[in-house]
């Protein structure tokens, strides 16, 4: 009983294995160099009760924003790292964090979750516990504000791991962890 | 006194005794691996990344000490003791199934691919961990800084997949180990706690395995450390 069950089991693990890898290379996209801003592409501002009216082409965007919104934070990090950070990349980066969060709360109008079908990291107690999500998105706005106001190194290395952790805030209780790619 | 008194069969003193297969060092590695890759599972899935770091910056340490003991440790410990090319598996196998079977002082040959397999596998999960990041940027791994963020992210993704060809290999492990328990009637688990096991129908010296010095112990404590303290600075 239990060879049979190590058995599916590791069968089972390398046919996911196998899975993840045999995915089509992705479309190459230009890399910017680290100390580039990556602009925040502009989002549909919706109120929280407006559908949008293209739901497929507004969660691509939105999903879109997050993946810029990474590479920012990622530029962050990688100043965080740094003994010496790069203040003018890092000024570049926080306006752009900024930008996001001062508009993060309307991302999500009413049929955007995940009673859509579509793939989404948006979990449905966004819609459900509206009030916790907003004071979490009124949290990253007030860290990021901060972020962005710094003007040197010391209050960067201060300020960044708050704005991480209010980016950690909403995303331990709204978003769901990716299973697959 | 070598003659172990607690068992109950009347054989001969000779044949009660005990081999030393396993160094306290190997032993202690060995369940230090279970232990992080259990607990780096548990922290990851339960959001506590910081653990999960340190998880993995420890299951680093271990490596190192590993490999460096796979050249200075004693002899069940030692690569060149164990790893075999395929002529010795495919004898070992024949030897296997045969009732005159003797176990093998240390690992088999067979086993002997399963170490390899699990450690290489341990140390690519560890090294994609160093570079993976979580998504919101709080608690990164060490080295994430050294890659671009299309490539962090796709090592993060080869963290995950990664992580199901090591539970494999894990099931593997722990199917061969049931395999022998039932099957072939030896138990690899006590001597994997004790160090010893009861010295009648194996191979190898009957005392086992040699002392180590301790200073050699320490050369790869001091290794493995200073390879966590570069990777973190």
């Amino acid at each position: 009983m239990k060879m049979t069950l190590f058995a599916t089991c590791a069968v089972l693990a390398l046919g996911l294995a196998a899975c993840g890898g045999g995915e089509p290379a992705k479309p190459s996209e230009p890399v910017a160099p680290a100390a580039e801003v990556t602009p925040v592409p502009e989002a549909t501002p919706a109120a929280a009760s407006d559908t949008p009216a293209d739901v497929p082409a507004f969660m691509k965007t939105r999903h879109e924003n997050y993946e810029a919104l990474g590479k920012n934070m990622k530029v962050l990090m990688d100043n965080m790292k740094s003994a010496t950070p790069d203040m003018a990349a890092v000024t570049a980066a926080a306006a752009e964090v900024k930008k996001t969060a001062d508009v993060m709360g309307t991302w999500f109008p009413a049929g955007t979750g995940p009673e859509t079908g579509i793939k989404t990291g948006a979990k449905a107690n966004i819609w459900t516990d509206r009030a916790t999500f907003d004071a979490a998105a009124v949290r990253l706005q007030t860290e990021a504000t901060a972020l962005a106001a710094v003007t040197d190194a010391a209050g960067f290395k201060a300020q960044f791991p708050k704005t991480g952790a209010a980016c950690k805030n909403c995303h331990d209780t709204f978003r769901e962890e990716e299973k697959d790619h | 006194m070598t003659v172990d008194q607690t068992q109950a069969s009347p054989a001969p003193a000779a044949q009660s005794a005990q081999q030393k297969v396993w160094d306290a060092p190997t032993r202690l590695v060995h369940w230090l691996f279970v232990f992080c890759v259990a607990f780096s599972w548990w922290s990851v899935e339960n959001k506590q990344m910081e653990w999960h770091v340190w998880s993995g910056l420890t299951l680093l340490g271990l490596l190192v000490f590993r490999i460096y003991w796979g050249f200075a440790g004693p002899e069940t410990a030692r690569f060149t003791q164990f790893v075999k090319g395929p002529g010795a598996v495919a004898g070992y196998l024949g030897k296997l199934l045969k009732p005159n079977y003797r176990a093998a002082f240390g690992h088999n040959p067979l086993g002997a691919l399963s170490v390899v397999a699990i450690l290489l596998a341990l140390i690519t999960q560890v090294t994609l961990g160093l570079f993976a990041t979580d998504t919101d940027y709080v608690t990164p791994g060490p080295l994430n800084h050294l890659v671009d963020g299309d490539t962090a992210d796709d090592l993060t993704d080869l963290h995950e997949d990664f992580f199901n060809i090591l539970l494999a290999l894990i099931g593997l492990h722990i199917a061969a180990i049931v395999f022998y328990l039932v099957a072939k009637r030896t138990n690899l688990i006590g001597p994997m706690f004790t160090g010893k096991r009861g010295a009648e129908n194996v191979e190898g010296p009957a005392s086992g395995i040699a002392p180590v010095p301790l200073w050699r112990f320490l050369i790869g404590v001091v290794l493995a450390v200073g390879v966590v303290f570069l990777v973190t600075r």
